[in-house]
């Protein structure tokens, strides 16, 4: 199966990404956005019938996938 | 005194050998080259993480360098007090092994910034000592990631153990937000763990030390080492 | 096969009915597309062929000349520089930071195919007007590509140019160049020796990038074609190509490569062609072997352009240790296929030959074409009038124009210091770097005078190499050889065509004059979009050497009270181009006189002039004069607090440009030293005036210099920063 694994920034910390593409939105016109913040999406494949799936896709984000300073995420 | 040496390649570590030849003209002394997949480290007083872009940045900075078969041996010689200097990446590499607080963020401009800046001394430390504190160190930046963040209880914990090891500053040793290229947490340029045998700055000392760079005040952090 | 496939793939029908006759059988599919990549501008130089071969590409100090990756010089000892510039211009077009950064990516496997660690980049890029949208967008994502390749890679960014005219409106331009070191006993070549030699693939695995790049790079874009062009731009990965330069480097080190090629433009089949043609040997390699990202055709395997990739031909007996340093650098590597004795390419799939053909055929018989040409009409002489200029208004169009202000927010964004042998950053006169354990300095710079070109391109030619030559002896440094990278627009237009060969003219002339021999180089035609041409562009990439890197030259003022002398010969304001573009605003090249005749004679003699003065330690820094004369060139020298304070009789020949013009700083103790000195040599030798801190004074005009520093420093970022980008 697919699993889609949001990583984001956490809501405190400074992003400045968001800003820049809110700017650039509302220079091409797009005045209606606003609060936009960036992520990244990590997709993987696992086995259908994995035991604890769960618990894997914690281990992975907290091993690796994440940075639990200064990111958060969301399995999609 | 003199100090043994050893340098640790990653793949896409691109500054191992500047750190190499920092090394071995500033300690009189081979340094042993180590590769990320090696076991063990050889038994040395330094151990340099040089900058870099290990494993790409992909994910993270640092992130895929900070689960190589070798950080095991670094988390022991560390243990044990043996010093070490994360330089760039190897800062990151260093917070995301845990053995240094908080962690390395994109730059507020969001460019790449490559240029030289100023830096001072805040708390003291070995990696220090030999420097005055109104001197003004000039030395290159280069990074994508470099601005400093920790929460409020890190920062406050960094600041009770005065683990703050330099600042970003002015030529001036003001810290504005102009000479805070980065936009780094409280200008912070460079930490230490809190047994301060743990290095970890943005600047690059191994680009300023030889009579042809623009500054020298890179041998002061391994002159002060040395004793 | 039929018409409409044959132009399909680029050729015309003469071109295949010459591959007709000679095969006397139809082609195969894959076959009509090795052909089509073959044969197209951007690898067999049918148009600039004819012409390239006039230029002088050798002397005593030339090891390898055109014909390799890379050219290669001597710098004694046992030490060699290899050195290229290519262009990216088309893909960073279509996609600017992929294009602009698989340019770089390419640039550097060119010099590490030849045993050589890269040392330092350079890059040359042109744009439209800034204040299109379009033009931010590029700029942004062409500086980022660039960037990010080089900065990934680990390899210092020393130096360049970024010009901005609207000739590039919709066909910017990006010349990337690089110069590696290598030790004389250990350049590696692309002929193969062995035949049973294995040929063996090294590198990322294929997949559909760039199919067709090649042919891309020889059409002429029409405004509506982006969108159907982008999947074939191919998209670079540093990281690999850093484990691939690494793995490959250690392989030669160990002497285990026999011969090597990268997979550039038209990938795996060029790469093969060209290995088999300088052996004088064949190849037979079996598509089936080929690591794939996603499934091919084995047509699609052929054109695949996908970055870093390597083809290298092995003895069998070394397979094993290959194969284990390569594991350690996690490459991908696959044996592929074996050197033969047949001098035929032959690939084949499933157990069929797909590909069968005459090495001779697909390079000995590719085209060669004698383009018709217009020489340039004769200039008129004109008379302007410069009433309305004075010195505030020439200064004011001078910082205002994005042309030449401070470029720091470009190089900002490239590691100059990485390798940490960088002795000149960018911002320089040239950039600097020393050969690692020794004690040579290596000085390289790239240079074009488009303007000059169109008016009269062989001597404008000719300017342009001088000013590369100054742009060196400024910094003390010998200049040895050139890479040029010929950008221009459509051939089949007579009068662009002339340009072409004129200026290559130009370029054999002041080349063998100075004996600078090209070893290297690049051609990139059709730089047009809607009938629109790109001003010619041809280049320079000049390379030089001082075997001491403590002697070399710094640009900037030094110390307040420093005098400052000038040699050179002004141009009258009416035939300095540049002057009469930016102070008057012409823009028709019939508006213009034509160019005054470059003076080799006095560009040797102020060199010589130079050299002997840094030997005797006369000069504390030094830049050469162009565009925007003396003035300009005081403004580069400035720093946040030195300024200077001058007089001259003329202000506006302070804009001029000059003929062998140079700007020296000296101690005001050898004020007289220097003044005896080039009297001694019959030097014109003028004294204009002296550094001084927080001062710009020029006769009676004072503006205020933290005015001036921060315009100049400022104006181009402030212009460019209204675009935003994450």
């Amino acid at each position: 199966m697919r699993v889609k694994i949001l990583v984001r920034l956490k809501k405190q910390i400074l992003e400045p990404q968001g800003k820049n593409i809110e700017e650039s939105l509302n220079n091409l016109g797009f005045d209606k956005c606003s609060n936009i913040r960036q992520g990244k999406l990590i997709e993987l494949d696992l086995p259908d019938g994995l035991e604890d799936r769960n618990t894997y896709i914690k281990t992975i984000c907290d091993k690796l996938l994440v940075n639990n300073i200064i990111e958060e995420y969301e399995v999609l | 005194m003199s100090l043994s040496s050893a340098v640790i390649t990653f793949p896409g570590s691109n500054c191992d050998r500047d750190a190499q030849t920092y090394l071995e003209a500033l300690t009189g002394q081979d340094t042993h080259k180590v590769w990320h997949k090696d076991v063990s480290l050889p038994k040395v007083d330094l151990l340099i993480i040089p900058g870099g872009f290990s494993f790409g940045d992909y994910l993270r900075s640092g992130a895929m360098a900070s689960k190589s078969p070798i950080i095991n041996d670094v988390l022991k010689h560390a243990d044990r007090g043996g010093y070490i200097i994360g330089i760039c990446n190897g800062f990151q590499i260093l917070t995301e092994i845990g053995l240094l607080d908080g962690a390395l963020n994109r730059n507020i401009n969001l460019k790449f910034l490559a240029k030289n800046c100023f830096i001072k001394k805040n708390h003291d430390n070995h990696f220090n000592k030999k420097i005055l504190p109104d001197h003004c160190l000039s030395i290159p930046v280069a990074h994508n990631e470099g601005s400093y963040y920790n929460s409020e209880e890190g920062l406050k914990s960094l600041e009770d153990n005065q683990q703050i090891s330099f600042l970003y500053c002015d030529e001036k040793g003001n810290t504005t937000d102009q000479s805070n290229l980065n936009g780094s947490l409280n200008h912070i340029a460079g930490i230490t763990n809190k047994k301060k045998n743990v290095l970890g700055l943005m600047p690059h000392p191994e680009r300023a030390f030889q009579d042809f760079h623009t500054s020298q005040d890179g041998q002061l952090i391994l002159e002060s080492l040395l004793g | 096969m039929n018409t409409e496939l044959i132009l399909q793939h680029g050729l015309t029908l003469d071109e295949y009915e010459v591959i007709n006759n000679y095969m006397q059988r139809e082609l195969t599919m894959e076959e009509l597309g090795i052909f089509s990549a073959m044969w197209n501008e951007h690898c067999c130089y049918k148009t600039s062929k004819k012409w390239l071969k006039k230029l002088p590409t050798s002397n005593d100090i030339v090891i390898q000349g055109p014909g390799e990756n890379a050219g290669i010089i001597d710098i004694q000892d046992d030490d060699a520089i290899a050195f290229k510039i290519e262009s990216h211009n088309h893909p960073s077009y279509i996609e600017p930071f992929n294009g602009s950064a698989t340019g770089v990516g390419g640039i550097l496997r060119d010099i590490f195919t030849m045993g050589a660690r890269p040392i330092a980049t350079l890059n040359s890029i042109r744009f439209g007007d800034l204040s299109n949208f379009k033009t931010k967008y590029l700029v942004n994502g062409v500086v980022k590509g660039i960037g990010h390749y080089g900065n990934c890679i680990g390899i210092p960014n020393i130096g360049g140019e970024c010009e901005f005219d609207h000739s590039y409106d919709y066909n910017n331009l990006v010349n990337a160049m690089a110069i590696g070191h290598v030790k004389k006993d250990s350049i590696f070549y692309s002929e193969p020796k062995t035949i049973g030699g294995l040929i063996v693939y090294i590198g990322s695995k294929t997949g559909k990038d760039g199919i067709h790049g090649a042919s891309m790079a020889s059409d002429v874009f029409s405004e509506d074609d982006e969108d159907s062009k982008r999947p074939s731009v191919q998209v670079g990965d540093p990281f690999m190509e850093k484990l691939l330069m690494e793995g490959c480097l250690e392989l030669m080190d160990a002497k285990l490569i026999e011969s090597m090629q990268d997979m550039g433009a038209a990938g795996i089949t060029s790469s093969s062609v060209e290995m088999a043609s300088k052996g004088n040997l064949g190849v037979e390699i079996n598509l089936d072997r080929i690591p794939l990202r996603e499934p091919l055709t084995p047509y699609e395997i052929l054109l695949s352009e996908s970055q870093e990739r390597m083809l290298a031909v092995i003895l069998e007996e070394n397979n094993e240790k290959v194969k284990n340093i390569l594991k350690k650098w996690e490459i991908d590597y696959e044996v592929i296929g074996v050197v033969t004795d047949t001098k035929k390419v032959i690939f084949k799939s499933q157990d069929k030959i797909v590909v069968d053909l005459p090495v001779d055929i697909i390079v000995d018989s590719a085209p060669e074409y004698d383009r018709p040409f217009n020489l340039p009409l004769k200039h008129k002489v004109q008379k302007y009038d410069f009433n309305q200029l004075n010195i505030e208004t020439c200064l004011n169009n001078l910082l205002t124009n994005i042309n030449y202000s401070h470029k720091a927010w470009v190089y900002d964004q490239y590691d100059s210091t990485v390798m940490g042998d960088t002795i000149f950053e960018p911002g320089s006169s040239s950039g600097i770097v020393k050969v690692h354990k020794t004690n040579k300095a290596i000085g390289a710079t790239t240079d074009c005078n488009p303007l000059y070109i169109r008016i009269n391109p062989e001597q404008g030619m000719a300017h342009t190499v001088v000013e590369s030559y100054r742009n060196l002896v400024s910094s003390n440094i010998k200049p040895m050889a050139i890479t040029n990278n010929l950008n221009f627009a459509s051939p089949l237009d007579q009068n662009i065509m002339g340009e072409l060969v004129l200026s290559i003219h130009g370029l054999k002339e002041t080349a063998k004059y100075f004996d600078t021999p090209i070893v290297s180089g690049n051609v990139s035609l059709y730089n047009q979009t809607n009938d629109e041409p790109i001003k010619p562009t041809p280049v320079i990439g000049c390379v030089g050497f001082n075997e001491n890197y403590r002697s070399v030259i710094p640009t900037h003022f030094q110390n307040d009270g420093d005098q400052i002398f000038m040699i050179g010969k002004p141009l009258d304001l009416a035939e300095s181009p540049y002057f009469l573009q930016d102070q008057l605003g012409l823009s028709n090249i019939n508006e213009f006189n034509d160019l005054a005749k470059c003076d080799f004679a006095l560009e040797k003699k102020h060199q010589d002039f130079l050299f002997q003065m840094f030997e005797k330690n006369m000069i504390k820094s030094c830049n050469d004069i162009s565009r925007g004369g003396p003035i300009h060139s005081l403004i580069t020298m400035m720093t946040s607090k030195l300024g200077f304070h001058i007089q001259h009789s003329d202000e506006l020949s302070l804009f001029s440009e000059y003929l062998a013009g140079y700007i020296m700083i000296i101690d005001q103790n050898n004020s007289e030293s220097i003044v005896k000195e080039a009297q001694a040599e019959c030097i014109d030798l003028m004294h204009l005036g002296s550094v001084k801190t927080d001062t710009i004074e020029i006769n009676e005009f004072q503006p205020k210099f933290n005015i001036v520093y921060e315009v100049y420093k400022n104006n181009f970022s402030d212009k460019i920063k209204n675009y935003h980008d994450n």
